[in-house]
Protein backbone atom coordinates (compact mmCIF):
# COMPACT_ATOMS: atom_id res chain seq x y z
CA UNK A 1 0.00 0.00 0.00
CA UNK A 2 1.73 3.39 -1.21
CA UNK A 3 1.22 6.48 1.17
CA UNK A 4 -1.84 7.61 -1.21
CA UNK A 5 -3.56 4.33 -0.41
CA UNK A 6 -3.08 4.63 2.86
CA UNK A 7 -4.14 8.26 3.40
CA UNK A 8 -7.28 6.78 1.35
CA UNK A 9 -7.81 4.00 3.33
CA UNK A 10 -7.99 6.43 6.32
CA UNK A 11 -10.57 8.33 5.01
CA UNK A 12 -12.22 5.35 4.00
CA UNK A 13 -12.62 3.99 7.41
CA UNK A 14 -13.92 7.31 9.02
CA UNK A 15 -16.11 8.49 6.10
CA UNK A 16 -17.98 4.56 6.44
CA UNK A 17 -17.92 3.90 10.04
CA UNK A 18 -20.58 6.19 11.10
CA UNK A 19 -23.10 4.26 8.42
CA UNK A 20 -22.11 0.45 8.50
CA UNK A 21 -24.58 -0.97 10.90
CA UNK A 22 -27.65 0.84 8.66
CA UNK A 23 -25.50 -0.29 5.40
CA UNK A 24 -25.40 -3.56 6.87
CA UNK A 25 -29.52 -3.93 7.97
CA UNK A 26 -29.96 -2.63 4.43
CA UNK A 27 -28.11 -5.21 2.64
CA UNK A 28 -29.77 -7.71 5.00
CA UNK A 29 -33.80 -6.53 4.14
CA UNK A 30 -32.85 -6.55 0.32
CA UNK A 31 -31.01 -10.64 0.41
CA UNK A 32 -33.08 -11.68 3.09
CA UNK A 33 -30.48 -13.75 4.90
CA UNK A 34 -26.89 -13.61 5.85
CA UNK A 35 -24.95 -15.36 3.80
CA UNK A 36 -26.25 -13.32 0.71
CA UNK A 37 -26.40 -10.04 3.00
CA UNK A 38 -22.70 -9.98 3.88
CA UNK A 39 -21.28 -10.58 0.25
CA UNK A 40 -23.63 -7.52 -1.18
CA UNK A 41 -22.45 -5.65 1.68
CA UNK A 42 -18.57 -6.81 1.04
CA UNK A 43 -19.21 -6.01 -2.41
CA UNK A 44 -21.15 -2.87 -2.22
CA UNK A 45 -18.28 -1.64 0.14
CA UNK A 46 -15.44 -2.25 -2.22
CA UNK A 47 -17.31 -0.32 -4.99
CA UNK A 48 -17.17 2.31 -2.42
CA UNK A 49 -13.67 2.60 -2.19
CA UNK A 50 -12.68 2.76 -5.60
CA UNK A 51 -15.47 5.55 -5.56
CA UNK A 52 -14.36 7.32 -2.52
CA UNK A 53 -14.15 10.74 -4.68
CA UNK A 54 -17.70 10.93 -5.28
CA UNK A 55 -18.59 9.81 -1.29
CA UNK A 56 -16.26 12.86 -0.19
CA UNK A 57 -18.20 15.55 -2.14
CA UNK A 58 -21.49 14.07 -1.09
CA UNK A 59 -23.80 15.84 1.33
CA UNK A 60 -25.74 13.14 2.47
CA UNK A 61 -23.87 10.28 2.39
CA UNK A 62 -25.92 8.01 4.32
CA UNK A 63 -28.65 8.35 1.77
CA UNK A 64 -25.72 7.79 -1.56
CA UNK A 65 -24.49 5.01 0.45
CA UNK A 66 -27.61 3.41 0.31
CA UNK A 67 -28.52 4.29 -3.26
CA UNK A 68 -25.41 2.67 -4.31
CA UNK A 69 -26.48 -0.61 -2.47
CA UNK A 70 -29.70 -0.77 -3.68
CA UNK A 71 -28.53 -0.11 -7.11
CA UNK A 72 -25.77 -2.68 -7.09
CA UNK A 73 -28.52 -5.06 -5.78
CA UNK A 74 -30.68 -4.65 -8.30
CA UNK A 75 -28.42 -5.07 -11.02
CA UNK A 76 -26.55 -7.86 -9.59
CA UNK A 77 -30.21 -9.18 -8.00
CA UNK A 78 -29.59 -13.13 -9.50
CA UNK A 79 -26.33 -13.17 -7.89
CA UNK A 80 -27.67 -11.95 -4.28
CA UNK A 81 -30.93 -14.54 -5.12
CA UNK A 82 -33.21 -14.33 -1.80
CA UNK A 83 -33.46 -17.56 -0.31
CA UNK A 84 -36.96 -17.76 1.56
CA UNK A 85 -36.02 -20.12 4.22
CA UNK A 86 -34.21 -18.93 7.26
CA UNK A 87 -30.36 -20.72 6.68
CA UNK A 88 -29.53 -22.89 9.68
CA UNK A 89 -26.51 -21.43 10.62
CA UNK A 90 -28.76 -18.24 11.44
CA UNK A 91 -31.19 -19.80 13.85
CA UNK A 92 -28.29 -20.38 16.08
CA UNK A 93 -26.92 -16.61 16.02
CA UNK A 94 -27.35 -14.20 18.70
CA UNK A 95 -30.44 -11.86 18.13
CA UNK A 96 -32.23 -13.92 15.87
CA UNK A 97 -34.38 -16.42 18.09
CA UNK A 98 -37.41 -16.05 19.66
CA UNK A 99 -36.16 -16.35 23.01
CA UNK A 100 -34.16 -12.90 22.45
CA UNK A 101 -36.62 -11.12 22.50
CA UNK A 102 -37.01 -7.93 24.59
CA UNK A 103 -38.05 -9.29 28.64
CA UNK A 104 -41.37 -9.22 29.89
CA UNK A 105 -41.56 -10.71 33.06
CA UNK A 106 -44.20 -13.47 32.09
CA UNK A 107 -42.86 -16.43 30.19
CA UNK A 108 -46.63 -16.91 28.64
CA UNK A 109 -46.68 -13.37 27.53
CA UNK A 110 -43.12 -14.03 25.82
CA UNK A 111 -43.78 -17.53 24.09
CA UNK A 112 -47.19 -15.79 22.27
CA UNK A 113 -44.76 -12.43 21.32
CA UNK A 114 -42.27 -15.23 20.01
CA UNK A 115 -45.54 -16.94 18.15
CA UNK A 116 -46.42 -13.35 16.54
CA UNK A 117 -43.00 -12.82 15.16
CA UNK A 118 -42.89 -16.13 13.44
CA UNK A 119 -46.10 -15.62 12.11
CA UNK A 120 -45.64 -12.40 10.82
CA UNK A 121 -42.24 -13.37 9.54
CA UNK A 122 -44.37 -15.89 7.63
CA UNK A 123 -46.96 -13.66 6.36
CA UNK A 124 -43.93 -11.03 5.63
CA UNK A 125 -42.56 -14.04 2.95
CA UNK A 126 -46.47 -13.93 1.45
CA UNK A 127 -45.50 -10.17 0.33
CA UNK A 128 -43.92 -9.50 -3.51
CA UNK A 129 -40.24 -8.22 -3.27
CA UNK A 130 -41.33 -4.47 -3.77
CA UNK A 131 -44.14 -4.56 -1.11
CA UNK A 132 -41.89 -6.18 1.49
CA UNK A 133 -39.10 -4.27 0.91
CA UNK A 134 -40.95 -0.77 1.51
CA UNK A 135 -42.61 -2.49 5.03
CA UNK A 136 -39.79 -3.66 5.92
CA UNK A 137 -38.02 -0.38 5.65
CA UNK A 138 -40.26 1.93 6.68
CA UNK A 139 -42.31 -0.32 9.74
CA UNK A 140 -39.08 -2.27 11.01
CA UNK A 141 -36.16 0.02 10.16
CA UNK A 142 -38.06 3.50 10.55
CA UNK A 143 -37.10 4.90 6.94
CA UNK A 144 -38.83 7.55 6.44
CA UNK A 145 -41.15 7.94 2.69
CA UNK A 146 -38.86 10.39 1.29
CA UNK A 147 -35.55 8.41 2.51
CA UNK A 148 -37.17 5.21 0.85
CA UNK A 149 -37.53 7.26 -2.11
CA UNK A 150 -34.08 8.33 -2.32
CA UNK A 151 -32.89 5.08 -2.18
CA UNK A 152 -35.15 3.42 -4.25
CA UNK A 153 -35.79 6.27 -7.05
CA UNK A 154 -39.91 5.62 -6.91
CA UNK A 155 -42.78 8.66 -6.44
CA UNK A 156 -43.33 8.85 -2.67
CA UNK A 157 -46.78 8.26 -4.06
CA UNK A 158 -46.01 4.93 -5.62
CA UNK A 159 -44.34 3.97 -2.00
CA UNK A 160 -47.02 4.83 -0.26
CA UNK A 161 -49.22 2.95 -2.20
CA UNK A 162 -47.13 -0.20 -1.64
CA UNK A 163 -46.95 0.46 1.94
CA UNK A 164 -50.84 0.51 1.81
CA UNK A 165 -51.10 -2.24 -0.03
CA UNK A 166 -48.14 -4.30 2.48
CA UNK A 167 -49.80 -3.25 5.42
CA UNK A 168 -53.15 -4.24 4.59
CA UNK A 169 -52.12 -7.67 3.11
CA UNK A 170 -50.72 -8.43 6.39
CA UNK A 171 -53.67 -7.57 8.48
CA UNK A 172 -55.35 -10.17 6.41
CA UNK A 173 -52.72 -12.74 6.47
CA UNK A 174 -52.40 -11.97 10.39
CA UNK A 175 -55.87 -11.70 10.69
CA UNK A 176 -56.85 -14.73 9.36
CA UNK A 177 -54.25 -17.07 11.22
CA UNK A 178 -55.49 -15.47 14.45
CA UNK A 179 -52.50 -13.90 15.33
CA UNK A 180 -54.10 -10.08 15.44
CA UNK A 181 -57.93 -10.09 16.20
CA UNK B 1 -65.94 12.62 11.06
CA UNK B 2 -66.96 9.21 11.06
CA UNK B 3 -65.74 5.39 10.48
CA UNK B 4 -65.10 6.18 6.59
CA UNK B 5 -63.50 9.07 7.47
CA UNK B 6 -60.60 7.03 9.55
CA UNK B 7 -61.01 4.43 6.76
CA UNK B 8 -59.57 6.81 3.85
CA UNK B 9 -56.89 8.13 6.29
CA UNK B 10 -56.28 5.36 8.30
CA UNK B 11 -52.14 4.83 7.61
CA UNK B 12 -51.88 8.62 8.17
CA UNK B 13 -53.76 8.15 11.32
CA UNK B 14 -51.72 5.76 13.00
CA UNK B 15 -48.38 7.05 11.73
CA UNK B 16 -49.23 10.50 12.87
CA UNK B 17 -48.61 12.20 9.83
CA UNK B 18 -52.16 14.02 9.40
CA UNK B 19 -52.42 17.73 9.85
CA UNK B 20 -53.07 18.53 13.72
CA UNK B 21 -57.02 19.70 12.72
CA UNK B 22 -57.92 16.45 10.71
CA UNK B 23 -55.78 14.16 13.49
CA UNK B 24 -58.01 15.88 16.03
CA UNK B 25 -61.04 15.33 14.90
CA UNK B 26 -60.48 11.82 14.13
CA UNK B 27 -59.43 11.01 17.78
CA UNK B 28 -62.60 12.62 18.80
CA UNK B 29 -64.40 9.83 16.58
CA UNK B 30 -62.54 7.06 17.89
CA UNK B 31 -62.91 8.05 21.63
CA UNK B 32 -66.17 7.24 20.75
CA UNK B 33 -66.50 4.57 18.33
CA UNK B 34 -65.13 0.77 19.72
CA UNK B 35 -65.09 -0.72 16.64
CA UNK B 36 -62.55 2.16 15.09
CA UNK B 37 -60.56 1.88 18.29
CA UNK B 38 -60.45 -2.02 17.66
CA UNK B 39 -58.94 -1.34 14.58
CA UNK B 40 -56.28 1.46 15.65
CA UNK B 41 -54.84 -0.87 18.50
CA UNK B 42 -55.38 -4.00 16.32
CA UNK B 43 -52.58 -1.68 13.75
CA UNK B 44 -50.71 -0.20 16.55
CA UNK B 45 -49.73 -4.02 17.67
CA UNK B 46 -48.63 -4.75 14.39
CA UNK B 47 -46.94 -1.84 14.08
CA UNK B 48 -45.30 -2.55 17.54
CA UNK B 49 -44.62 -5.99 16.17
CA UNK B 50 -42.84 -4.83 12.31
CA UNK B 51 -40.53 -2.82 15.05
CA UNK B 52 -39.64 -6.01 17.50
CA UNK B 53 -39.62 -7.75 14.14
CA UNK B 54 -36.61 -5.27 12.88
CA UNK B 55 -34.17 -6.09 15.61
CA UNK B 56 -34.99 -9.57 16.41
CA UNK B 57 -34.82 -10.77 12.90
CA UNK B 58 -31.54 -9.16 12.22
CA UNK B 59 -28.54 -11.00 12.59
CA UNK B 60 -25.78 -9.69 14.52
CA UNK B 61 -22.70 -9.67 12.90
CA UNK B 62 -19.36 -10.54 14.91
CA UNK B 63 -17.65 -7.91 16.73
CA UNK B 64 -14.66 -7.37 13.93
CA UNK B 65 -16.92 -7.77 11.57
CA UNK B 66 -17.00 -4.44 9.84
CA UNK B 67 -13.18 -4.02 10.92
CA UNK B 68 -12.71 -7.22 8.38
CA UNK B 69 -15.13 -6.04 6.32
CA UNK B 70 -13.18 -2.43 5.53
CA UNK B 71 -9.87 -3.95 5.23
CA UNK B 72 -11.42 -6.35 2.61
CA UNK B 73 -12.75 -3.49 0.87
CA UNK B 74 -9.45 -1.59 0.65
CA UNK B 75 -7.45 -4.41 -0.27
CA UNK B 76 -9.82 -5.17 -3.33
CA UNK B 77 -10.51 -1.53 -4.24
CA UNK B 78 -7.03 -1.25 -4.59
CA UNK B 79 -6.45 -4.05 -6.61
CA UNK B 80 -8.90 -2.74 -8.43
CA UNK B 81 -8.32 0.78 -8.76
CA UNK B 82 -4.67 -0.13 -9.98
CA UNK B 83 -6.68 -2.49 -12.64
CA UNK B 84 -9.02 -0.03 -13.98
CA UNK B 85 -5.67 2.59 -14.02
CA UNK B 86 -3.96 0.00 -16.04
CA UNK B 87 -7.23 -0.58 -18.44
CA UNK B 88 -8.22 2.70 -19.26
CA UNK B 89 -4.66 4.08 -19.59
CA UNK B 90 -3.86 5.16 -23.02
CA UNK B 91 -0.75 2.59 -23.32
CA UNK B 92 -2.48 -0.39 -21.85
CA UNK B 93 -5.63 0.31 -23.93
CA UNK B 94 -3.66 -0.04 -27.21
CA UNK B 95 -1.09 -2.41 -25.47
CA UNK B 96 -2.14 -5.70 -26.09
CA UNK B 97 -0.53 -4.12 -29.31
CA UNK B 98 1.15 -5.28 -32.37
CA UNK B 99 0.85 -8.47 -34.19
CA UNK B 100 2.26 -9.05 -37.59
CA UNK B 101 1.14 -11.33 -39.71
CA UNK B 102 2.52 -11.62 -43.57
CA UNK B 103 0.61 -11.83 -46.87
CA UNK B 104 -0.21 -15.36 -46.38
CA UNK B 105 -1.85 -15.33 -43.11
CA UNK B 106 1.06 -16.93 -40.91
CA UNK B 107 1.92 -15.57 -37.46
CA UNK B 108 5.63 -14.80 -37.76
CA UNK B 109 6.30 -12.66 -34.35
CA UNK B 110 4.63 -12.47 -30.99
CA UNK B 111 2.52 -9.37 -29.21
CA UNK B 112 5.08 -6.51 -28.65
CA UNK B 113 4.17 -3.76 -26.44
CA UNK B 114 7.41 -1.69 -27.84
CA UNK B 115 9.06 -1.67 -23.98
CA UNK B 116 12.84 -1.60 -23.68
CA UNK B 117 12.08 -5.86 -22.78
CA UNK B 118 9.66 -7.03 -25.03
CA UNK B 119 11.47 -8.57 -28.06
CA UNK B 120 11.19 -6.65 -31.62
CA UNK B 121 8.87 -8.25 -33.98
CA UNK B 122 10.77 -9.02 -37.15
CA UNK B 123 9.78 -9.07 -40.98
CA UNK B 124 11.86 -10.35 -43.66
CA UNK B 125 11.73 -9.02 -47.32
CA UNK B 126 12.94 -9.88 -50.29
CA UNK B 127 14.00 -6.72 -52.71
CA UNK B 128 11.49 -5.35 -55.34
CA UNK B 129 9.20 -8.01 -53.97
CA UNK B 130 6.32 -6.05 -51.85
CA UNK B 131 4.53 -7.61 -49.02
CA UNK B 132 1.46 -6.67 -46.90
CA UNK B 133 2.45 -6.51 -43.46
CA UNK B 134 -0.77 -6.52 -41.08
CA UNK B 135 -0.66 -4.63 -38.05
CA UNK B 136 -3.09 -5.31 -35.66
CA UNK B 137 -4.14 -2.89 -32.68
CA UNK B 138 -5.77 -4.47 -30.26
CA UNK B 139 -7.74 -1.61 -27.85
CA UNK B 140 -9.66 -2.39 -24.69
CA UNK B 141 -11.54 0.95 -25.35
CA UNK B 142 -13.12 2.72 -28.50
CA UNK B 143 -10.13 5.62 -29.63
CA UNK B 144 -11.69 8.46 -31.56
CA UNK B 145 -9.49 11.12 -33.39
CA UNK B 146 -6.18 9.11 -32.91
CA UNK B 147 -3.30 9.91 -34.76
CA UNK B 148 -1.08 7.23 -36.56
CA UNK B 149 2.42 7.97 -38.10
CA UNK B 150 4.24 5.64 -40.28
CA UNK B 151 8.02 5.90 -40.02
CA UNK B 152 10.01 4.31 -42.38
CA UNK B 153 13.51 3.11 -42.51
CA UNK B 154 15.66 3.78 -45.51
CA UNK B 155 14.94 1.25 -48.28
CA UNK B 156 11.49 0.86 -47.23
CA UNK B 157 8.68 2.20 -49.33
CA UNK B 158 4.83 2.33 -48.54
CA UNK B 159 2.88 1.35 -51.76
CA UNK B 160 0.78 4.74 -52.72
CA UNK B 161 3.05 7.03 -50.58
CA UNK B 162 6.67 6.28 -52.48
CA UNK B 163 9.28 8.68 -51.45
CA UNK B 164 7.76 9.62 -47.78
CA UNK B 165 9.69 8.40 -44.63
CA UNK B 166 6.67 9.33 -42.57
CA UNK B 167 3.15 8.91 -43.36
CA UNK B 168 0.54 10.59 -40.75
CA UNK B 169 -3.17 10.38 -41.08
CA UNK B 170 -6.30 10.26 -38.32
CA UNK B 171 -7.41 7.47 -37.35
CA UNK B 172 -9.58 5.79 -35.12
CA UNK B 173 -9.55 2.85 -32.96
CA UNK B 174 -12.45 0.96 -32.00
CA UNK B 175 -13.05 -1.25 -29.33
CA UNK B 176 -11.25 -4.87 -30.00
CA UNK B 177 -8.77 -5.50 -32.95
CA UNK B 178 -7.99 -2.99 -35.49
CA UNK B 179 -6.48 -4.22 -38.46
CA UNK B 180 -3.85 -1.69 -40.30
CA UNK B 181 -2.28 -3.34 -43.52
CA UNK B 182 0.71 -2.22 -44.91
CA UNK B 183 1.76 -2.95 -48.66
CA UNK B 184 5.68 -2.17 -48.18
CA UNK B 185 8.44 -2.75 -50.89
CA UNK B 186 11.89 -2.71 -50.18
CA UNK B 187 14.14 -0.65 -52.79
CA UNK B 188 17.76 -1.68 -51.41
CA UNK B 189 18.82 -4.28 -49.20
CA UNK B 190 18.57 -3.01 -45.96
CA UNK B 191 17.46 -3.37 -41.89
CA UNK B 192 16.09 -1.02 -40.04
CA UNK B 193 13.32 -0.10 -37.47
CA UNK B 194 9.58 0.54 -38.90
CA UNK B 195 7.56 2.80 -36.22
CA UNK B 196 4.31 2.77 -35.98
CA UNK B 197 3.19 5.56 -33.40
CA UNK B 198 -0.22 5.97 -32.79
CA UNK B 199 -1.14 9.52 -30.45
CA UNK B 200 -4.21 10.22 -28.48
CA UNK B 201 -4.81 13.56 -26.99
CA UNK B 202 -1.32 14.18 -24.85
CA UNK B 203 -0.63 10.19 -24.64
CA UNK B 204 1.51 8.53 -27.54
CA UNK B 205 2.36 4.91 -27.92
CA UNK B 206 5.42 3.51 -30.04
CA UNK B 207 5.44 -0.13 -31.80
CA UNK B 208 8.27 -1.17 -33.74
CA UNK B 209 9.08 -3.54 -36.42
CA UNK B 210 12.39 -4.58 -37.49
CA UNK B 211 12.66 -4.85 -41.37
CA UNK B 212 15.23 -6.89 -42.65
CA UNK B 213 15.92 -7.39 -46.59
CA UNK B 214 17.82 -10.22 -48.24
Amino acid sequence: MDSTDKMKSTGFDQLLRPHMERLYRLAFRLAGNKAEAEDLFQDVLTKIYVRLDDLISIEEPGAWLSRVMYNHFIDNRRKYARQRLVMVEEGGLPGNTVESLPGDASPERDAERGDNIIRLEAALAELSDDHRLVVLLHDSEGYKLEEIQSITGDPVGTIKSRLHRARARLRDLLTNDGTFF
Amino acid sequence: MNCKDLKTNFDDYVDETLEEGANARLQQHVATCDACQQLIDRERRLRSSMREYGDSSMPTPDATYFDRALIAAERQGIKQQHKRSWMTGFGSAVAAGLAIWLLSGVLIDAPNTGSVDSPIPMVTMALEEPRTVNLVFSSVIPLEGATLTLTLPDGIELAGFEGQRQVTWKTSLKEGKNLLPLRLIATMPTSGELLATLEHGEDDRTFRLQVNVI
